[in-house]
């Protein structure tokens, strides 16, 4: 295999095995019809060094899969990422990724390209999703300089549309776990959050298939009606 | 390490966080708890979580073979079977955190019998056959547990029981050991010619209390013991003579598979303390109470013969204490509910054939042989150590007037039993349920005219009374005239189905204590708050229906197993509801017994309540499971009589 480094152009700097992982990477689908059951879906929790998606660094990965109506328990990625410069902020109280952690996590973009390979083409599912996109779309750009048009869905917003006598508006994680009596094994761990994300999310899919919303693109489009009826209250990130 | 290694373990670690919480999850309930962690990780690692909504089927019948193990990790599963009669469903069981489902279907390669709904919102992990088998074949306590289902979780709790019994005494101890383990020895024997002298010789160089006299075929055909010896010397025997003519012939003999818990109650019964092993009619052992001795540290038959030798009523009294000692020694080495009630019997019925043989000799005899009679728990073999006396007297009259005159001449002595029995321990009955009452101390004809009448006039009061009577037996005195009685008895209440249908209304007054969500239904306030009782609503559902579907077919038997097992027999029962009834029955009275010598650790006074709450996780889930069984007992009544 060359070492041989490539510059191509403001992008960063690549090992040649790395560039042809990164065009091998699929296609995001385009959502469809098919019955939720029939989806692949990958529910996704970043820790990050902050809040702040234009400065704060990515520290790790977290995913499981929902396939043929369950999730997977042998299908899950979990990473965390290799942080030369991190400094130890307040967030490593709610992550608990100690700095030793971090200094023996993998090489970003090798964790990305890996995380990318797991993803394959499926939609993406998270709790307060635009946080998680915003901070996997610039992490993928400056590792990788590779552009993210994965769809996302956010949990966050489909728990209070199908399930509105929750009377939960703006609800975080551990009120929806709470409100549906999950137990989450370890919270703000990257992987645990994702499964008890993933655990919220088949309840939610098994409310909407009774409300004839059994597919993706019909939740995508009763997401926007109920969007705009939402329009005057605004959508925090409270991650 | 290398790059793509550090990643590997790395991704492998971290993935591990998840299937960790699954794993811990698992490692609160059994057989997970038993399993090694490399095996629960494979488990976790091919598990998927799937969810389900209040109501939605997970299996059901038409599915085809089962494809998956499933556990649930959160919520309330029920399974519904349809009605073997009526229209409709009914619940067979309930399924909660923790449980697996379909083992039979799993394991047969078959479709479900059962459909197994959600009733409420519920996460199960399901395993995929091919990882089952797997595991199957890896895993030793997993492949018990998905073999012997909740019968293996019965074991455990055994296995428990006998492991604490263990610890405290050092000492492997179980009264269910086979007889032919516990006869190491050649047992020593000789031929019938054999000169008394040459035998006593034999038995002194072989250190041994007792030699079988057998036929060339090893055929057992006498017994000699020391305690012969003892009486042939005294009786200025020649100790020339041949020993077949001193030997106790036909010895009582056992297979070598029975227990030691059999030989136990063989001795205390017989009065004897050997006993021949006999295979295929040849002698291939003796067990002698010392063996046993040596086995249970509970001298249960020197106890015995103590009782049936004591030689006044204040010896019996005193005597209780150590019946009480050694039923409490028995629980805590981990004897079963039935091995003991089995045991209390045998010294109860002891205690009252003395103190009636004391009474006659102190009274002096009235004249008019008589039967002594039980009823109730005593009369089926299942009393605990407190209870209350049951008993009358039956004897033999030609008319009316020749009875009245017995009558009265039994009276004064049947009154004075009881009470000494009352000293015994025997507390007095409230409801008057005793000889001394001219009511129950009857000729043969007047017990039938009684019997009949509760038949004939099913009041109230008069079904409480055949709950009671009914459940009849002798323990003191010629048994022929109980029998007429019982015999006459079993064609009256066959013959009369509006008889059955009483009772059986009121074998479904007592409902078990398990709600058809929520785990159990206890007292909700006053000082029995959060309790349930084990006897009036766990056990008596069973007594219940095994007496009324007994007398209803004729079955002669009174103990509620014994007329489980005959009803089984007979076809009225199918086997494996019979075998389900027969274990929830047990572990209920193993729990109560275990609760009462618990109270009387503590000195509290004895109580059949408990709180489930108090119980561990597996007990408190077998306890469940019982109930549901005494519930299944009621509601096959319910449609055999269309109530």
């Amino acid at each position: 295999m060359s070492q041989f480094t490539w510059f191509t152009g403001r992008g960063p700097a690549l090992l040649e095995a790395q560039l042809d992982r990164r065009i091998g990477l699929a296609e995001p689908a385009a959502l469809d019809h098919r019955p939720l059951h029939e989806q692949r879906l990958v529910v996704l929790d970043l820790e990050t060094s902050g809040l702040d998606t234009r400065r704060d660094q990515l520290l790790s990965i977290g995913a499981v899969v929902i396939e043929g109506g369950a999730i997977d328990l042998g299908q899950q990625f979990e990473c965390t990422l290799q942080r030369r410069d991190h400094k130890v902020g307040p967030s490593v109280l709610i992550h608990g990724l100690a700095p030793s952690d971090i200094a023996a996590g993998i090489e970003p973009a090798e964790a990305l390209l890996d995380f990318m390979a797991f993803l394959g083409d499926s939609p993406l599912l998270a709790f307060h999703a635009g946080f998680d996109q915003r901070m996997l779309a610039r992490a993928l750009k400056q590792s990788l300089g590779y552009r993210l048009r994965h769809e996302f869905f956010d949990v966050a917003e489909l728990a209070p549309l199908l399930c509105p006598q929750a009377k939960i508006p703006h609800g975080g994680l551990d009120d929806w776990t709470g409100y549906f009596g999950l137990q989450a094994q370890q919270r703000h761990h990257a992987s645990a959050d994702a499964l008890v994300t993933a655990e919220l999310a088949l309840i939610l899919f098994s409310k909407a298939r009774r409300q004839q919303l059994d597919s993706l693109l019909a939740l995508q489009q009763r997401l926007a009606g109920w969007r705009r009826r939402q329009r005057a209250h605004s959508l925090h990130r409270q991650h | 390490m290398s790059k793509s290694d550090a990643y590997t373990q790395a991704g492998k670690t971290a993935v591990l966080q998840n299937i960790h919480g699954t794993v811990e999850f698992l490692q609160k309930y059994p057989p997970f708890n038993q399993m090694d962690m490399a095996h629960l990780a494979y488990l976790v690692e091919n598990c998927q979580l799937r969810f389900y909504s209040a109501g939605e089927t997970i299996i059901k019948p038409a599915d085809g073979p089962v494809d998956y193990f499933y556990i649930v990790k959160q919520g309330h599963v029920h399974g519904e079977r349809p009605h073997s009669a009526k229209r409709g469903t009914e619940t067979t069981f309930e399924i909660t955190s923790g449980e697996c489902f379909p083992l039979a279907a799993l394991i047969g390669d078959r479709a479900t019998r059962t459909e197994h709904l959600a009733a409420e919102d519920t996460f199960c992990l399901l395993l995929s056959k091919q990882a089952f088998v797997k595991l199957f074949a890896l895993s030793n306590p997993f492949r018990d547990f998905a073999l012997r289902g909740v019968s293996s979780l019965l074991d455990q709790v055994n296995q428990q029981v006998q492991m604490r019994a263990v610890e405290s005494l050092g000492a492997q101890y179980s009264l269910d050991t086979r007889l032919g383990e516990l006869a190491m020895r050649q047992p020593i024997s000789c031929p019938p010619t054999t000169p008394l002298r040459q035998a006593v010789q034999l038995m002194h160089e072989q250190h041994v209390g007792s030699i079988v006299i057998v036929d060339p075929a090893h055929k057992p055909l006498g017994i000699f013991t020391l305690r012969d010896l003892r009486r042939v010397i005294a009786d200025g025997n020649s100790l020339d003579q041949p020993i077949d003519s001193l030997m106790t012939p036909e010895p009582f003999y056992l297979p070598p598979e029975a227990s030691a818990f059999e030989a136990a109650i063989a001795m205390t019964e017989r009065h004897i303390a050997h006993i021949c092993l006999v295979d295929h009619e040849r002698l291939c052992g003796v067990v002698s109470e010392r063996d046993l001795f040596s086995l249970q540290r509970v001298d249960l038959v020197h106890l015995a013969r103590t009782i049936r030798h004591a030689g006044t009523v204040a010896t019996l009294a005193a005597l209780r204490s150590d019946i009480q000692q050694l039923v409490e020694r028995m629980l805590a080495h981990g004897a079963s509910s039935t091995q003991i009630t089995h045991i209390i019997t045998l010294f109860n019925d002891h205690t009252v054939c003395r103190v009636i043989e004391l009474t006659i000799e102190d009274l002096g005899d009235p004249g008019v042989p008589f039967t002594w009679l039980c009823f109730g728990s005593e009369g089926r073999r299942e009393q605990t150590l407190h209870t209350d006396q049951d008993n009358g007297i039956l004897f033999e009259a030609s008319d009316a007037v020749s009875a009245a005159d017995m009558r009265r001449r039994l009276l004064p002595l049947a009154a004075e039993i009881n009470q000494r029995l009352a000293l015994c321990g025997f507390t007095l009955c409230k409801g008057n349920i005793m000889a001394g009452n001219p009511e129950l101390c009857l000729s043969r004809h007047e017990w039938t005219r009684r019997f009949n009448s509760f038949i004939d006039e099913a009041t109230p009061e008069n079904l409480l009374r055949s709950s009671i009577y009914f459940d009849l037996r002798v323990v003191w005195g010629d048994p022929h005239g109980c029998d007429l009685v019982r015999q006459g008895l079993l064609k009256q209440v066959a013959g009369n189905s509006l008889f059955q249908r009483m009772m059986a209304e009121n074998a479904l007054r007592q409902r078990p204590p398990v709600g058809r969500f929520r785990d159990f239904v206890v007292a909700r306030k006053g000082v029995e708050k959060d309790t349930l009782d084990l006897k009036v609503q766990g056990l008596t559902p069973f007594v219940d229906g095994a007496r009324l579907l007994a007398l209803a077919h004729g079955i002669e038997a009174c103990n509620t197993l014994e007329r489980l097992r005959e009803l089984i027999a007979k076809g009225v029962i199918e086997a494996l509801d019979g075998a389900a009834y027969e274990e929830a029955y047990h572990f209920i009275q193993q729990t109560r017994m275990q609760q009462h010598q618990l109270q009387a650790q503590q000195d509290r006074p004895y109580s059949n309540r408990i709180d489930p709450d108090s119980l561990n996780q597996l007990d408190r889930r077998i306890l469940r499971e019982a109930f549901r069984q005494a519930q299944r007992l009621q509601s096959s009544l319910a449609l055999r009589y269309q109530l």
